[in-house]
Order: C-alpha cells, then sequence, then structure tokens
C-alpha cells in the first residue's frame, strides 16, 4: 500500500519505513545510538529528499528514543546527571559547530572537510572499538580481574577540581569531563550533520569508563533531548519535517527500541561494543565507495549532504 | 459521438471552476485534443495517476503531444570528483527558465517529420529546450551541453521527463486520424497547472495545435499537513515532536504490561 508523503511530495510503500524503522530503532535500543547515519542515506534511497530526509529522521529519533530510554529507565541503566551535564556540554557545542559550518562554508570547500571528518571519525571510532572490545573478550576469559594502569588521561582527569560521584554509572569525574566532552561531540555532530550517538557512546565507555548498559540508556536519554530540539528547529526554519513519514518510521522504531532493549539485557558489553564496532565499519566502508565510485547521476537536490 | 464530448464540456466549463480549455486554434480546426481528467488530486493514497489525450486532426498529420509545467528555476548540487578520486558535492548549478515537468511524445522521429525552426519556436524535444533553459555558472557551450545532458538524465530518473517515439496510436476513420494515448502522470510531479498541447504537422511545419490543461492539487488531509507545514512551523514542529513522545511513551508502557507477565 502506498502512502502520499505531503512534505516530501512523494508517494512510498509504507512497508518501507515501518520496515526500516523497526531495523533501525532495534539498533538505537541496543547500543544507544540514533541511527541517523543509517537511516538518513536509507531514506535518500528510497526518493526522499535529503533535507526531508534528514530533518524527518530527527522526528522518529523522538519516539525511537523516549521508548528506548524507558526501557533502559525501568531497569536502572540511564544516569540522569551525567546525561544533563553531557546534554549542557553539547547544547553549546552545537552552537558553535553551527557557526563552525558557516565558517567552513566561506572558506569554500566546505563538503570536502565534512565528508573527510565523517569517514575519519567512523572509521577511528570503529576501529578502536573494534579492536578494544576484541581485546577484553580475550582477557576475560584468560584471568579475571585486570589490575588497572593508570592511562595519563586519567591521571589528568582525576586532578581537575569540582569532582563529583555519579552514582548509576559507579564513576566519580569533575563535572568539567563531561562539560567538555558533551561540547566536543557536540562541535563534531553538528559540523557532520548527524545526532552524534556512535561518537558519544565511545567516549562514555572509554573515557568516562561508564559501564555499557548504563552508557546505552544514558545516550539514548541524551539523543531524546538533542532531537527535540533538532525537529522542532528543522520544521519552524526549514519546514522539512514530513509528519505522515515520521509516524510510519516511527511506528517500527518504537517497537524496534523496546525489542533492542530487550535483547541488550541479554548480551555482555564486550558483546554490544564488537556489534555496534562492525556495524560503524560498515557504514565507513559504505561510505568510502559511495565517494570513489562514479555516481549514476552527477546532480542531486540541493540541501543536505 | 466523440465531437459531442467537447461541446457539453464547453457548456459546463461556463459555470464550473474545471481548467480544461478546448481551444482549436488552428484556422480550419480540425485538430481537437481532450484529456481524460483534468483534475488529479492528491490524496492520502495517492500514488501517481494515468492521463490520457485523445482527439482527432487532419489525416495526412504527423502528431507531438507535449506535457509541461509552465517554466521555472531551480538549483541543484553539482557532483565532481575532488582530489583527483573522491566524488562529493562541488557546487551548484542554477537552472532558468526549464519546465519542471516535460514529456515529449510523437508519431515520428522528430527531426524528419519537424524542421528546426519550428522546433525552436514551439520548444519540441530536448535540443530545442536546450537553447531555452538558461544555466550557471556554465563556462562555454560544450559544458552547458553537458549539464544539460545530466540535468535531463536526472528529471528521467524522477519521471518527470520523458521522451517518446510511437506511443501515441492513431486510426484513420472517415478521412480523419482520430489518436490516442496514455501515459503514466509521475507522482513525483508537484501541484500545479500543467498544458498538454499537441501539435499537427505536415511538410516540416506546425499547422495547427491545440490544449488542454491538467491541474494537480493536493486535497484533504494531504493539503491541511502541506500547508500547516508550511505556514504554522512552530505548532507543526511542537506536534510533531508531541505525537513522537506520546508514541514512544505508548509502546513503552505496552511493553511493560507485557513484560511484567511473564
Amino acid at each position: 500500500m502506498y502512502l502520499y508523503l505531503p512534505v516530501a511530495l512523494t508517494s512510498i510503500n509504507i512497508l518501507i519505513p515501518v520496515g526500516l524503522g523497526l531495523a533501525v530503532g532495534l539498533l538505537s535500543g541496543l547500543f544507544g545510538v540514533g541511527g541517523g547515519f543509517l537511516m538518513t542515506p536509507l531514506l535518500i534511497m528510497f526518493g526522499i529528499p535529503s533535507t526531508v530526509a534528514a530533518a524527518t529522521d530527527s522526528n522518529q529519533i523522538v519516539a525511537a528514543s523516549t521508548s528506548g530510554t524507558y526501557a533502559h529507565w525501568k531497569v536502572g541503566n540511564v544516569d540522569f546527571k551525567m546525561g544533563l551535564y553531557l546534554l549542557a556540554g553539547g547544547f553549546v557545542g552545537g552552537l558553535i559547530g553551527v557557526q563552525g559550518i558557516k565558517v567552513l562554508n566561506a572558506m569554500g570547500n566546505a563538503d570536502f572537510v565534512i565528508k573527510m571528518t565523517y569517514v575519519l571519525m567512523l572509521g577511528i571510532v570503529g576501529s578502536y572499538m573494534f579492536v578494544e572490545s576484541l581485546q577484553s573478550m580475550r582477557k576475560k576469559r584468560t584471568d579475571t580481574a585486570e589490575p588497572g594502569e593508570e592511562s595519563g588521561l586519567a591521571r589528568f582527569l582525576r586532578a581537575l577540581p569540582l569532582q563529583t560521584r555519579f552514582e548509576k554509572s559507579g564513576v566519580t569525574h569533575s563535572v568539567l569531563v563531561p562539560l567538555f566532552f558533551g561540547g566536543f561531540v557536540g562541535i563534531l555532530a553538528a559540523v557532520m550533520g548527524v545526532g552524534g550517538g556512535f561518537l558519544m557512546v565511545p567516549v562514555m565507555v572509554y573515557i568516562l569508563r561508564m559501564p555499557m548498559h548504563v552508557v546505552v540508556g544514558t545516550s539514548l536519554f541524551q539523543i531524546l533531548f538533542n532531537c527535540i530540539e533538532v525537529t522542532f528547529l528543522q520544521a519552524y526554519t526549514n519546514h522539512n519535517v514530513d509528519f505522515i513519514l515520521a509516524v510510519l518510521l516511527l511506528i517500527g522504531s518504537t517497537f524496534g527500541a523496546q525489542i533492542g532493549a530487550i535483547f541488550g539485557r541479554k548480551l555482555k558489553g564486550e558483546q554490544l561494543k564488537i556489534i555496534l564496532a562492525c556495524i560503524v565499519l560498515a557504514v565507513t566502508v559504505r561510505i568510502i565507495f559511495e565517494l570513489t565510485m562514479t555516481p549514476p547521476l552527477l546532480l542531486g537536490r540541493s540541501g543536505g549532504h | 459521438m466523440r465531437y459531442l464530448n467537447p461541446l457539453f464540456r464547453l457548456l459546463t466549463l461556463c459555470g464550473a471552476l474545471a481548467a480544461v480549455g478546448l481551444l482549436p486554434r488552428g484556422v480550419s480546426a480540425e485538430l481537437t485534443a481532450t484529456a481524460n481528467h483534468d483534475r488529479i488530486t492528491i490524496g492520502f493514497f495517492y500514488h501517481g495517476s494515468s492521463v490520457s489525450v485523445r482527439g482527432s486532426a487532419d489525416s495526412g498529420c504527423d502528431l507531438i503531444i507535449k506535457i509541461a509545467s509552465p517554466d521555472g528555476s531551480q538549483t541543484l548540487k553539482k557532483k565532481g570528483k575532488q582530489a583527483g578520486f573522491l566524488w562529493m558535492n562541488v557546487g551548484s548549478l542554477h537552472l532558468e527558465e526549464a519546465p519542471h515537468l516535460y514529456a515529449l511524445h510523437s508519431t515520428g522521429d522528430l527531426g524528419a517529420i519537424v524542421n528546426k525552426g519550428e522546433r525552436e519556436k514551439y520548444v519540441l524535444g530536448y535540443d530545442a529546450l536546450a537553447r531555452q533553459v538558461k544555466m550557471s555558472p556554465v563556462a562555454d557551450d560544450a559544458e552547458k551541453e553537458r549539464w544539460f545532458g545530466e540535468f535531463v538524465r536526472f528529471q528521467e530518473h524522477s519521471g518527470l521527463y520523458a521522451a517518446s517515439i510511437g506511443k501515441i496510436l492513431v486510426r484513420n476513420e472517415n478521412g480523419k486520424k482520430n489518436y490516442y494515448i496514455l501515459t503514466q502522470w509521475p507522482y513525483q510531479a508537484q501541484p500545479g497547472v500543467y498544458t498538454v498541447t499537441v501539435y499537427a504537422v505536415k511538410g516540416g511545419r506546425v499547422v495547427e495545435t491545440a490544449e488542454t490543461k491538467v491541474s494537480v492539487e493536493q486535497v484533504g488531509l494531504v493539503k491541511r499537513l502541506a500547508g500547516m507545514a508550511k505556514d504554522h512551523g512552530g505548532v507543526y514542529g511542537l506536534l510533531s515532536i508531541l505525537a513522537a513522545l506520546g508514541a514512544g511513551f505508548g509502546v513503552g508502557m505496552v511493553f511493560r504490561k507485557g513484560g511484567g507477565a511473564h
């Protein structure tokens, strides 16, 4: 059955967005990512204009992350305190990032810089997570308790003022740490035009040293607020949110997020990390292919990437 | 019988708002054209439509049928190579006087049935359209030609541009030529008024034209949502967010009940 999308000005078979929503919602509930890095290109592939695809996806993520946050909160896996600090940092970072894009556009070549940043970030994050989780899976098998060799970064982080305890995550950090890294991810996410879940998750795991299951819940909580803001701005300034498309997507994604959260409880932290790493690497490879192969059409609609 | 139909339509037209123009402009008034709908409505379940055009012409003529939107401007992104091997957006291409939809069907090869001057005068065929369309930035004619080719491929990909030979069915009856064509109306075509023009050509020249209009408009929920997204972006955004939050919580509740059971 086909439905007409009033803002995208195109018609789509309803099974496509519902199926995509289910798949991406599942990933969202499992890993605490919004899944924009998968959903937006898929929507474009199915004929949705790129600007509408990105804006509508953020509306859909509001639903998926509400559903996911709720599921994780029920089992006590959301660190609200940490989430709020990260959000505050991310908000400021987003503002800086938007200015950054203006500077890049003024310099010309913005697209090149953005695409390269995106590929590098995905590649680095994916490879690091893959290698690290593989190593920790191997170590787990040989010896259980590993004496913590403190890195320079960890020592520096502990020396900072305003140390506070994050109960849920079981870690102690200076409040400056989540503020700073939230801001850092916020800048990159704004420049790349993505939600940044795939960056925030590794930051929480490797820098903030939070347990993987709390990371997923907290990341979703944070993504929820980011996407509310983005949806509103997109609807208000660019008129790019397609309500019908969003509803079709969220029918799938809200259920997907619940199923993902249930599955996630059955998997170990390392298993979650390594699967996420594989997905991020697969997306990296896909983008590299897209960049190097001659596109079938040399013209495209304006907006988006 | 077929001649009654246009007359009947003309009579109803006087009072109605339907936008059918049945104006055979030729002197001899041999050529007629009628579309099966004059109004395509885009509703909730819209997935394109089909439009057929029928009429009659002088039996010695070849026919060309053009379905086009009014000329407009659009800006597209150009893809090109950077750093030698990386494909990405390298700037934009601005087009003017380019119709958003352009479909041309003829009974014979355009170059053979109508001369160049006439093709350009009536904008028949991609070559003639290429001369009309203004493009920037392009350095020279060769570059313009190359990007126009890309533009046509892009539009054809969305079903908005089309060209065919021999799709028009023709039957000679009582010294007249009755024609009929059935075309798929692309769902990508935006709301607006489109013109169907039939050209009768003889000896390389256009001897007669007839036209009819097809209007495409959004109705019902589609129209209301599109209007709201455009005119009340803030409220529309808030409603979208509330709906998403509601759906997220709703499904969460459903799963909690389901989860508590086992």
